[in-house]
């Protein structure tokens, strides 16, 4: 009985599908490149997830490996320090989203309230520039600017202060993380949202001039709402790689004495997956940090829907 | 009415000072490292150079801009980003408006599918083999096709679409337009700020890309300049030949500089550039007319 | 009649042997793959390939396949190989094993006595026995050409310094720590500034061997090796000299005597920091110690004098302290496995000219104009640049490299205004070899760490090492990383090790 209608439902479901196509196809036929394309480049790769499960030998190929079904998984949640990388991994995401990314979205909100169009530009520039730097090259620098002789221990000698090593010094990796963090991107981050402003309407503003609004009260009740649809999804999205903290980043600022701040699930992959080529562990590795991910956007994006009608990436 | 004025004043200035204390803060590195690139040896080999070059000279600069592989993978970045950004911006902003559509019988479905795509990564291994197999090894296709549809952002771009006016669509498709005219005619060239953001994000991507020339292109005349950035940042080896002097006053370290600086500076350029398209009300100019 | 035919018919064997040689003559193309810090490839009729054809009468070819650190090398042999084009001949660099266990590579036993005599012999039966023995698959094979140096690192020292200030060259630890002292608060470079270190390292407590040595570690450039220790073969990191040595270092770094950096330092900061002429005591390669020389030199206008740092007798140690050499230090090559007999042969003729010493000057001096210049009948290298010169994939001068070659090289660079430099550094690499031992376990081979990637990677060695010296841990939080170590692998890693080395002997 219940398969019955379960069926049914199945049958007005596609009925309906094929309706919604005779009337809209013109968005099948737009959508479908991009589906292709998807398919293609993401998903068929994707399949080869299949040698986490494997004891994968790149001669011996896909198909003949090994198969070891969770021992890859099963080594990984024994790992002597899994607990501590994976605390590490969550704090280092959570101080992500709470101080790295309202930065941009603070800035931006800023950056609109500047005047004249030429400062707004250079200035717009100028904090964009960081982004483009790799991090191997922006590293070396905070090395230097944290060092014996670097700004930050002039800055203390000034006041009579030993000079104090920051970065071999676990209790201030993570405070490094997020500053570097928002130096290298914040200003990266603003062009989506600058955007966004653009494209408020102007009548609002207007109107609010007319009421007598300050400009903070047109930031805080006109622009900021107008921005919040975009920053919610930036937020989504940032959700979802939650577990990717940049490799090259938490690489490149780590010693051995920050280890236990510092170790996360990208660099322990470093150290027993790539460089051995154990490409397994690597995917296995992988595979955990997305579902944690999946997880994470599924919650929040109900969250979202339940907040707001058109929130939500689905 | 005065006292008013005088507080935004106020407001814009005080956002205006922090605003060029994190600009300056923001040119730093650029700063250390054109300094290094305009430094002597000498200094560069014992760690004399912070933020301004010491002992000045031209010949890290002259060393590189002589080579003429730096200008062919100029080139070749150049006709990348170029080919790569037009083509994401035709795939993306054509996935990205009927998902947009609640009456898109498949929205969700691919919304599903797309995020999907954002968090779970293919491994490296069956990734190359697959792009391999349809025929993009040292194919200067390699460095293009993989990049022109991101889940990151084809979400953005559909965000956009989504504050679109509808009652300007719905005018348009009482007037006879179809969806492949509305979107060609009235919200694309209405949408300028987001087509340039995602054209810049999609660039830059192109642009910084390094793991795929590294699988994909063993011909080193097919290199972008990222690869010549990376063949340069390569640390040497501990083991030195001993070797006749030449009177060159470069190092490693100040060619890297050099290629750093030389590599970034023209997509840097492109922001600007696009500002324009962020002046205020760009989208919506259609709305009130 | 017959006779006649059977001359005729012989000449006809004859001549179409030599036109079947002739065809075999033509030549075969080895794709090559090795260590390439950023230089250029060698494609086929480029410089390079002619040069290395000239010498070996065989064509090499390499793409340019990035090193960084041999991670991003990995990777691309690694997908090299997933796609079927394994190269013919490459530095495996630590996948050897699983490349042997899957079938993947050519057993070159039978071919390398016979066909490449030189190498053979060059390197000798011991070695050869040694590579037998770590033969993963258990049959005494030989898979790999193995790199064999002589204990080329040691500590060094401004001798410069020493002499200005009036010492003695240190001998016993407390000499040293006074020494050390002096370098600190004396203002030997005499500029004023108290900006001297008077030693010091890199990052990871890398390139510090003076203060290991005294203790009877065994250590090379930072990596712990495997060594006897109350007769047993034992990993030098969980010994207790280990921890002797890192309350001394702890102490010195406490003192101030270390550079305060020094678990910061990359190599291009230590460097920088030597080539300005404010380190007394530091460890690298004395063969290259003009290379320093000549920098400091120049930056502050003092020519110094740079000699070996002796070992020094540390306070309660009864052992003799040493400098850990290593002669079975690497892998070189593997081949790709082939049925083609042809292309075997043509490795066997490469490898055949790279164990030919009479020709190592040839394979060192590279291409005319790219990496040497000839004057005045004098051929010397260029210096590095990689914006030029294309990859000497074949280094066995410094693969298979020996003191006596070094001192060669060095004195046929002697011209008039580098002698003061040059000298030095062919004074040290003679001196060096009365310090050097070469441990237990050298050419352990890699498969006895398994699983276990941290013991291999000595994650937890660094990590308690570096807190140890900084003073962030205390000494006692040694005995702590012994128990930890041994827990986590150590213990089987060490079955392993003295399985190997029982099995060795």
């Amino acid at each position: 009985m219940q398969n019955a209608s379960q069926r049914a439902a199945a049958r007005t479901h596609s009925k309906g599908l094929a309706d919604n196509f005779r009337k809209y196809w013109p968005y099948y036929v737009m959508a479908m490149p991009g589906v292709i394309y998807l398919i293609i480049f993401r998903f068929i790769p994707m399949l080869g997830s299949v040698i986490a499960f494997e004891d994968y030998q790149v001669y011996t190929g896909i198909f003949s490996s090994q198969w070891v079904g969770m021992k890859n998984f099963v080594n990984m949640f024994t790992y002597s320090d899994f607990s501590r990388i994976l605390t590490n991994t969550l704090i280092l995401g959570a101080l992500r989203i709470l101080f790295c990314f309202p930065v941009p979205v603070i800035m931006a909100l800023m950056m609109n309230e500047i005047g004249a169009p030429r400062l707004k530009k250079t200035i717009q520039t100028a904090v964009y520039i960081p982004y483009f730097l790799s991090w191997i090259i922006v590293s070396e620098l905070i090395f230097d600017l944290l060092g014996v002789s670097g700004l930050f221990n002039r800055a203390r000698a000034l006041f009579g202060l030993r000079p104090l090593l920051v970065m071999q010094q676990s209790k201030y990796f993570r405070t490094v993380y997020v500053f570097s963090t928002i130096w290298k991107e914040a200003g990266w981050g603003t062009v989506v949202y600058m955007a966004a402003i653009a494209g408020i309407d102007q009548s609002l503003y207007e109107a609010a001039s007319i009421d007598g609004a300050t400009r903070f009260q047109k930031m805080r009740f006109i622009t900021f709402p107008m921005l919040l649809p975009t920053v919610i999804t930036m937020l989504l999205l940032q959700i979802g790689s939650f577990m990717e903290l940049g490799f090259e980043h938490v690489f490149s600022l780590l010693t051995p004495m920050t280890y236990s701040t510092g170790d996360i699930f990208d660099t322990y992959v470093y150290r027993v997956g790539i460089l051995q080529a154990q490409y397994s562990i690597t995917t296995a590795v992988g595979l955990f940090q997305s579902v944690i991910g999946l997880v994470m956007v599924v919650f929040f994006n109900q969250l979202s829907k339940k907040i707001s009608d058109d929130g939500g990436l689905w | 009415m005065r006292k008013r004025s005088w507080n935004d004043q106020m407001f814009s200035g005080v956002m205006t000072i922090i605003l060029i204390l994190c600009a300056v803060i923001a040119v730093i590195p650029l700063l250390s490292v054109l300094a290094l690139s305009f430094s002597s040896k000498i200094a560069v080999n014992t760690n004399a150079v912070t933020l301004f070059p010491v002992g000045f000279t031209l010949d890290s600069w002259k060393a590189i801009v002589t080579r003429p592989d730096m200008w062919r993978a100029t080139a070749v970045t150049i006709g990348t980003t170029l080919v790569g950004t037009f083509l994401a911006l035709i795939i993306t902003s054509l996935l990205a408006y009927p998902l947009s559509k609640k009456e898109f019988g498949l929205q969700k479905g691919i919304m599903i599918m797309v995020v999907i795509t954002m968090i779970f990564k293919a491994p490296t291994v069956p990734y190359f083999l697959t792009l391999r197999s349809i025929g993009l090894y040292n194919s200067v296709w390699a460095m293009i096709l993989p990049h022109i549809l991101t889940a990151y952002n084809m979400i953005v771009m559909r965000t956009f679409f989504l504050g679109f006016p509808r009652e300007v669509e719905e005018s348009a498709t009482i007037d006879g337009c179809g969806p492949f005219r509305t979107l060609a005619q009235i919200v694309l060239p209405s949408s300028k700020a987001v087509i340039a953001v995602i054209g810049l994000f999609y660039a830059v991507t192109i642009w910084n890309q390094y793991q795929h020339p590294l699988y994909f292109i063993s011909d080193m005349n097919m290199f972008p300049l990222q690869m010549k950035v990376r063949q340069f940042v390569t640390e040497s080896s501990e083991l030195q030949t001993i070797a006749a002097k030449r009177a060159v006053n470069y190092t490693e370290r100040s060619l890297k500089a050099v290629v750093v600086v030389f590599a970034i500076v023209p997509i840097m350029l492109v922001y600007p550039k696009l500002q324009k398209y962020f002046e205020k009300g760009a989208m919506l100019g259609s709305v009130k007319g | 009649m017959k006779k006649v035919l059977s001359v005729l018919f012989a000449i006809l064997m004859l001549l179409s042997m030599v036109s079947v040689s002739s065809a075999e003559e033509t030549v075969v193309d080895l794709s090559v793959w090795g260590t390439n810090n950023g230089f250029l490839p060698v494609e086929k009729g480029s410089p390079l390939y002619e040069k290395y054809l000239e010498i070996t009468g065989v064509g090499v070819t390499q793409p340019y396949v990035e090193w960084n650190g041999g991670t991003t090398y990995n990777e691309q042999l690694n997908l090299k190989i997933a796609a079927g084009e394994m190269p013919d001949m490459f530095n495996p660099n630590g996948m050897e094993t699983t490349l042997i266990k899957s079938g993947a590579l050519l057993d070159l036993t039978p071919y390398l006595e016979k066909y490449a005599p030189n190498l053979y012999n060059l390197i000798g039966e011991e070695v050869w026995g040694s590579v037998r023995a770590n033969d993963p698959t258990g049959e005494g094979k030989i898979w790999y050409i193995p790199s064999v140096i002589y204990g080329r690192n040691a500590p060094m020292i401004r001798k410069d310094w020493l002499d200005k200030l009036g010492l003695a060259m240190p001998k016993t630890q407390a000499e040293l720590v006074d020494v050390l002292k002096a370098f600190y608060e004396k203002d030997p470079n005499g500029n004023g500034i108290a900006d001297e270190l008077p030693s010091g390292g890199r990052a990871e407590a890398r390139w510090m061997g003076q203060f290991f040595a005294m203790f009877g570690v065994a250590m090379w450039e930072g990596y712990p090796q495997w060594d006897l220790y109350d007769g047993e073969l034992t990993y030098s990191a969980v010994t207790q000299n280990m921890k002797d040595a890192l309350q001394f270092i702890a102490q010195l770094y406490q003192d101030g005597l270390l550079d305060p950096e020094t678990l910061l330092n990359n190599k291009s900061q230590w460097d920088g920091k030597i080539n300005a002429g404010n380190v007394g005591i530091w460890e690298h390669i004395p063969q290259e110690c003009y290379n320093y020389a000549e920098a400091i030199y120049e930056s502050t206008g003092v020519q110094p004098d740079i000699a070996v740092l002796p070992v020094i007798d540390a306070d309660g140690y009864e052992g003799k302290g040493f400098y850990t050499g290593r002669k079975l230090s690497g892998i070189e090559f593997v081949v790709a496995k082939t049925d083609d007999e042809k292309k075997i042969m043509a490795v066997m003729q490469l490898l055949n000219a790279y164990g030919d010493t009479s020709k190592w000057m040839d394979f060192y001096n590279g291409v005319e104009g790219m990496h040497s210049v000839t004057k005045d009948g004098v051929t010397s290298r260029l210096p590095d640049d990689k914006t030029t010169q294309q990859n000497l994939i074949l280094t066995p001068y410094n693969t298979i490299s020996t003191p006596e070659f070094q001192v060669e090289l060095l004195t046929s660079q002697l011209g008039t205004d580098r002698e003061w430099a040059i000298s030095q550094a062919i004074r040290n690499v003679k001196e060096l070899a009365q310090y050097t031992h070469l441990p237990a376990g050298d050419g352990i081979p890699n498969s006895i760490y398994g699983e276990y990637a941290d013991i291999q990677n000595r994650t937890l060695y660094v990590e308690y090492a570096t807190k140890i010296i900084t003073g962030e841990y205390s000494i006692d939080k040694f005995d702590e990383f012994v128990d930890k170590w041994y827990a986590n692998g150590g213990q089987a890693v060490t079955e392993n090790a003295r399985a190997w080395y029982a099995a060795k002997q």
